[in-house]
């Protein structure tokens, strides 16, 4: 992974000077989704970009050691080999980032990965994951746990209470000691942009996560009503500009929830692109947090490699 | 283009690029095959290409893709003639039956969107069709409601239109629509990127339903074509649309012909693009980025960065337009032009931002950002073409504003701010036809446009826009005049001369009256004055011969007192228009002998008319309050408004018919609208305006709001015309006086309203005492311009 970002001061100044115009941002979304990427082996590298920054997500009440280990295995091989192989694409590498559980499930991650010989980071969600509800002492023995487990990336979920109350120190305190809960896993921090009420409120907590050391700043948990939208996209990566510019230091971008379309990856593709350029086109600063969305990719990818559509039972699930 | 093809996936996946989408022009190029590759003109419903004629070749890129004909004169005269009959068939159908051709219309278009698209693709001046359409149906309304909402106005008749090679499809619609809208007929001559849509478009009319004749087109070379039509007897009105060279061509060349004519010169026009502190940055950038490294704009923009954000800005330019590729000029000179002003502002200091070094030579330039330019560098002053965008700082909200209106354009400006109060006192105080506020380049035809000083002289769009194509039915249609040889350089230079004694008999020595100069009584600068005779010859009384240095001291004087008469409150304004009446009222019955003793009309009439000044000054001061703008729907949320504004300082050569009531009824109109105007009365009959003079100055008009000069008509109309300030001038008077404002009003460019007098005297003239409602609103119209602000909301 690319240097980290270290912990900052909390500059209190910068935060309240934050303006967002909300119609300037969303007349931008519309632009970035008029954005064309060519067809052919365009659509087809651009795809399999997309699930190079997958985050493989499982996140259900239901969730045993069984549908875990496929999982894993679907991570460390996401389009099938046949297909790789007629673009030349099979020794390149192609997996998913990362796969992404609950707390209790990052065990048996890690052992399926292991005993598959993969090096696939294994993602947990933590912090009262999703509503973020429980007292602070628990949200961080959580993340201990999850590290100890041998998780080496933790998505914490911000406590939207501060935020919308406007308590920054309070918040950045907060999420200072996960990322010193974290230790050397990288954190990704979940504002829960749909329960933030406004851009300005999305910029501001975001300034405020990257301040304290996220790694990552990630829309949602896919638990909201609101999930990673472009419009609330723009604004983070903004952010995240506005960041590197003053201080150095590159900040991960990871939209999640409800995205399903291939198509939807491409854009998703474009706004990074276009907005911070093509460095955040990788996984080390961009993530896909699905769980759908890669049998879409392996449809069109079928569908460009042989001209035919598939059938769901013609792809291996997960 | 086989390089880029054989990509491998990998590779693609590497570089992560977007690869080239090519866009088809099957479409249109099967259009074209279908004539044959040559198009002729549109005349009376059908393509004609007469034989032996010069063609012209249309090309792009890869070569000739149609060749079109060059109009002779036989051809304006057919086109002319389709039209006068056109005109007589479109006029007889009813408001609904002209909108369900509008509406026909944008179906046809809707429908052929494909096609329509890919010519303008080719013809190198990308439309949207939809735009195209929301222009059909916002006219279809306009047609429909013309009678209901227009009820005492007639359309001109027969419309050129002109526009110039680089004018888009939209702003030829923007003209084109309008005036069928309202009942006109019309022939347009295209420009070189316009030449193919407007055949098309032409078809389409035609699939739509319109009448043969009414929609016409001509083609050639379009500055001595567009002379050709507008000297043709059956054209009405001239409207054109594009950039400034040509359009003064145009306008020199139909001087004399007697043929009103209004430019819109947006092309070339320099706007200011205002980043205050309180902006959204990324946004402005956003909006920076999208607007200034096209390959064609429609306007030409300068950056103006308030310094406490300047670093923050370049910051994220710098960071955007990393990775920007070369941007193709629209030709190989433009290079030549982009190296010399690029050179010459390194020269000055300025630093570049550029995403890479340009190719040595060729076609093709980066985008670049030219830093730390002042607004005395040439390339603020005049701005390259291409992809170059000169950056200057400012201190304060208010000194940006200021850099901001220092300008000889008046198109449009773009300002970023979050704050509500700093947008809307930057937005009244830019001093240009369209305000658009956190956005840029909002076209729709519900928003008028209306360029000030350099950027053209009339309004297309909204309502506002309309009037340029109709006239009151009461007024007569303007007659047509052929141009006489004048020497532009020597008219209205003859001396003045000193008044020599005549040695008069001591008991019956004329009267000496003094002119008004800002608000003072004068003698004229040179010393000179003229005699007043009386319709039977005898000398009634001395005035002063006034020129161009009196002419400039009440122009001096107007501009310093006209903006704290337009910060007055509406409701001050009319009171102090009631006291003029008022003390037009106390003085009753020297003005009624000063107009008998002037005209020779018996003393009742002469009273007639003063009671009618009293009231028209009346109508005038109620107007004061009345007369306000509107807030158009904008296109999309948001709050948009429609504002007038005072032009600045008007000049008013007065006629000689009813000249107390006439002088009033000009002098109402320009004031209540809050201008300043500079009057010159009638050679012929100037004594009630040299009474009024006292009228005036016992009133509550601030003084040098109002000037009366008197003189020789022709030196004052010369002196006018070469004032820069003076932004409009209302002419009654010969018809080479007419063809002189005509021909010199170009540059600096003017809003003309011209009269001749001795042919409108033969069918009558304009009827002052008449109280119709349109002569009036026609009045108010020609004393204002139009500002929309529009503010996009969420």
């Amino acid at each position: 992974m690319s240097a980290r970002n270290p912990v900052m001061h909390l500059d209190l100044e910068w935060v309240s000077k934050v303006r967002v115009n909300t119609q300037a941002v969303l007349k931008r979304a519309q632009q970035i989704q008029g954005c064309k990427v060519a067809k052919k082996q365009w659509q087809a590298a651009w795809l399999l970009k997309a699930v190079t920054c997958i985050d493989l997500t499982t996140l259900a009440g239901d969730d045993t050691p069984s549908n875990v280990h496929r999982l894993c295995m679907k991570a460390a091989q996401p389009i099938r080999h046949d297909l790789l192989k007629s673009m030349d694409m099979h020794d390149k590498g192609i997996t998913t980032a990362a796969v992404c559980v609950y707390p209790s499930r990052v065990a048996d991650a890690v052992k399926s990965l292991k005993a598959a010989n993969s090096s696939l980071p294994v993602a947990s969600v933590a912090t009262g994951f999703p509503a973020g509800q429980t007292p602070l002492k628990t949200r961080l023995e959580e993340v201990q746990m999850a590290v100890k487990d041998g998780a080496s990336e933790i998505d914490i979920v911000i406590n939207r209470t501060l935020a919308l109350t406007g308590q920054w120190a309070a918040l950045y305190d907060e999420i200072r000691q996960f990322r010193e809960a974290c230790g050397d896993a990288h954190m990704k921090t979940i504002l829960a942009v749909g329960e933030l009420g406004t851009f300005t409120n999305v910029y501001k907590a975001s300034l405020v996560s990257m301040m304290a050391g996220s790694d990552f700043i990630k829309t949602s948990t896919g638990k909201e009503s609101v999930n990673a939208t472009y419009p609330v996209a723009i604004v983070m990566v903004r952010a995240i500009r506005d960041y590197y510019l003053r201080t150095g230091h590159k900040v991960g971008f990871k939209p999640a929830g409800g995205i399903r379309t291939a198509q939807e990856s491409v854009v998703w593709l474009t706004l990074m692109k276009e907005e911070l350029g093509d460095e955040w086109l990788s996984p080390y600063l961009f993530r896909l947090g699905a769980s759908s969305l890669l049998t879409d990719i392996e449809r069109q990818i079928y569908h460009y490699v042989t001209g035919r559509y598939p059938a769901y039972h013609e792809l291996p699930m997960a | 283009m086989a390089g880029i093809s054989t990509k491998t996936v990998h590779e693609i996946f590497q570089t992560m690029e977007y690869g080239s989408s090519s866009s088809s022009t099957a479409t249109a190029q099967s259009w074209l095959e279908k004539h044959s590759r040559t198009l002729g003109f549109f005349i009376d419903g059908k393509f004609s290409s007469p034989a032996d004629r010069q063609t012209q070749n249309v090309t792009d890129s890869k070569g000739v893709v149609c060749s079109t004909v060059c109009a002779k004169d036989e051809d304006v005269a057919s086109a002319a003639s389709s039209a006068a009959g056109g005109f007589k068939t479109w006029s007889e159908l009813s408001c609904y039956q002209r909108a369900k051709v509008f509406l026909k219309l944008a179906s046809v278009l809707q429908r052929h969107s494909q096609c329509v698209s890919e010519l303008c693709e080719l013809s190198q001046s990308s439309t949207s069709p939809a735009a195209l359409i929301r222009l059909a149906q916002y006219y279809a309304s306009w047609a429909q409601l013309r009678d209901t909402l227009m009820p005492e106005w007639t359309p001109q008749g027969v419309v050129a239109v002109v526009v110039s090679d680089d004018c888009s499809v939209y702003f030829l619609l923007l003209k084109v629509l309008p005036a069928l809208s309202m009942g006109n007929v019309v022939i347009v001559v295209p420009g070189k990127s316009t030449t193919l849509p407007a055949l098309l478009l032409a078809q389409l009319f035609m699939e739509a339903g319109i009448p043969a004749g009414v929609f016409n087109v001509v083609t050639g070379s379009e500055a001595s074509l567009a002379a050709k039509v507008a000297q043709n007897p059956q054209v009405n009105y001239l409207t054109y649309s594009g950039c400034k060279q040509t359009g003064e061509a145009v306008a020199k060349a139909t001087a004399g012909w007697g043929v009103p004519m209004t430019l819109s010169l947006s092309h070339n026009s320099v706007c200011p693009f205002i980043i205050f502190d309180s902006a959204d940055l990324d946004s402005a950038v956003d909006g920076v980025i999208e607007l200034a490294f096209k390959k064609k704009r429609d306007f030409q923009w300068v950056l103006f960065v308030q310094e406490s954000v300047m670093d923050s800005v370049v910051a994220r330019l710098k960071l955007r337009m990393a990775g920007m590729k070369c941007v193709s000029l629209v030709t190989e000179t433009d290079r030549k032009l982009i190296d010399v002003v690029v050179q010459e502002a390194q020269q000055q200091g300025a630093t570049l931002i550029q995403p890479c070094s340009p190719p040595s030579t060729g076609g093709l330039y980066p985008p670049t950002v030219l830093c730390g330019l002042a607004p005395s560098c040439e390339s603020v002053i005049s701005p390259p073409p291409g992809p170059v965008l000169p950056l200057i700082s400012f201190r304060s909200s208010a000194e940006g504003v200021t850099l901001g209106n220092h300008s000889p354009h008046g198109q449009a400006a773009s300002i970023w701010t979050e704050d509500l109060t700093l947008a809307l006192e930057s937005a009244k105080s830019l001093c240009l036809g369209s305000v658009w506020v956190n956005c840029h380049s909002v076209m729709d035809p519900a928003l008028p446009l209306c360029g000030r000083r350099e950027s053209g002289n009339c309004t297309d769009g909204g309502r506002e826009g309309l009037y340029q194509f109709l006239r009151p039915s009461l007024s007569p249609s303007l007659p047509r005049s052929s141009p006489s040889s004048i020497n532009y350089a020597a008219f209205g230079s003859a001396e003045s001369k000193f008044m020599i004694p005549e040695g008069f008999d001591p008991s019956s020595v004329p009267r000496f009256y003094s002119q008004l100069v800002g608000g003072q009584l004068r003698k004229a600068d040179s010393g000179c004055s003229r005699s007043v005779l009386a319709p039977g010859g005898a000398v009634l009384a001395h005035c002063p011969d006034g020129g161009r240095k009196d002419v400039r001291n009440a122009v001096e004087a107007a501009i310093k007192v006209q903006p704290g008469w337009i910060k007055k409150s509406p409701a001050t304004r009319s009171q102090s228009l009631y006291s003029l009446a008022a003390s037009l009222d106390k003085r009753r019955r020297d003005m009624a002998v000063s107009i008998q003793t002037q005209t020779g009309i018996s003393f009742e009439e002469a009273e007639k008319e003063v009671e009618l000044s009293i009231s028209r000054l009346s109508d005038w001061a109620a107007r004061c309050d009345k007369e306000q703008g509107g807030t158009p729907f904008p296109p999309q949320s948001g709050s948009a408004l429609s504002t007038p504004e005072a032009l600045g300082v008007l000049g008013v050569i007065l006629p000689s018919s009813k000249p107390l009531l006439s002088l009033v009824s000009l002098l109402g109109a320009a004031v209540a609208m809050g201008n300043a105007v500079v009057m010159v009365p009638s050679e012929k009959y100037p004594l009630p305006a040299l009474e009024f003079i006292q009228v005036l100055q016992a009133s509550d008009i601030p003084a040098g709001l109002v000037s009366i000069i008197t003189g020789g008509r022709d030196q004052l109309t010369q002196a006018l015309a070469n004032h820069s300030v003076i932004q409009s001038i209302w002419y009654w008077g010969s018809k080479e006086g007419c063809q002189f404002l005509q021909y010199s009003c170009i540059s600096p460019l003017k809003r003309l309203w011209l009269h001749c007098e001795e042919e409108e005297e033969k069918e009558a003239g304009q009827n002052w005492a008449c109280s119709n409602p349109s002569l009036q609103e026609e009045l108010w119209r020609k004393a204002v311009v139009w500002k929309s602000i529009w503010i996009p909301t969420a």
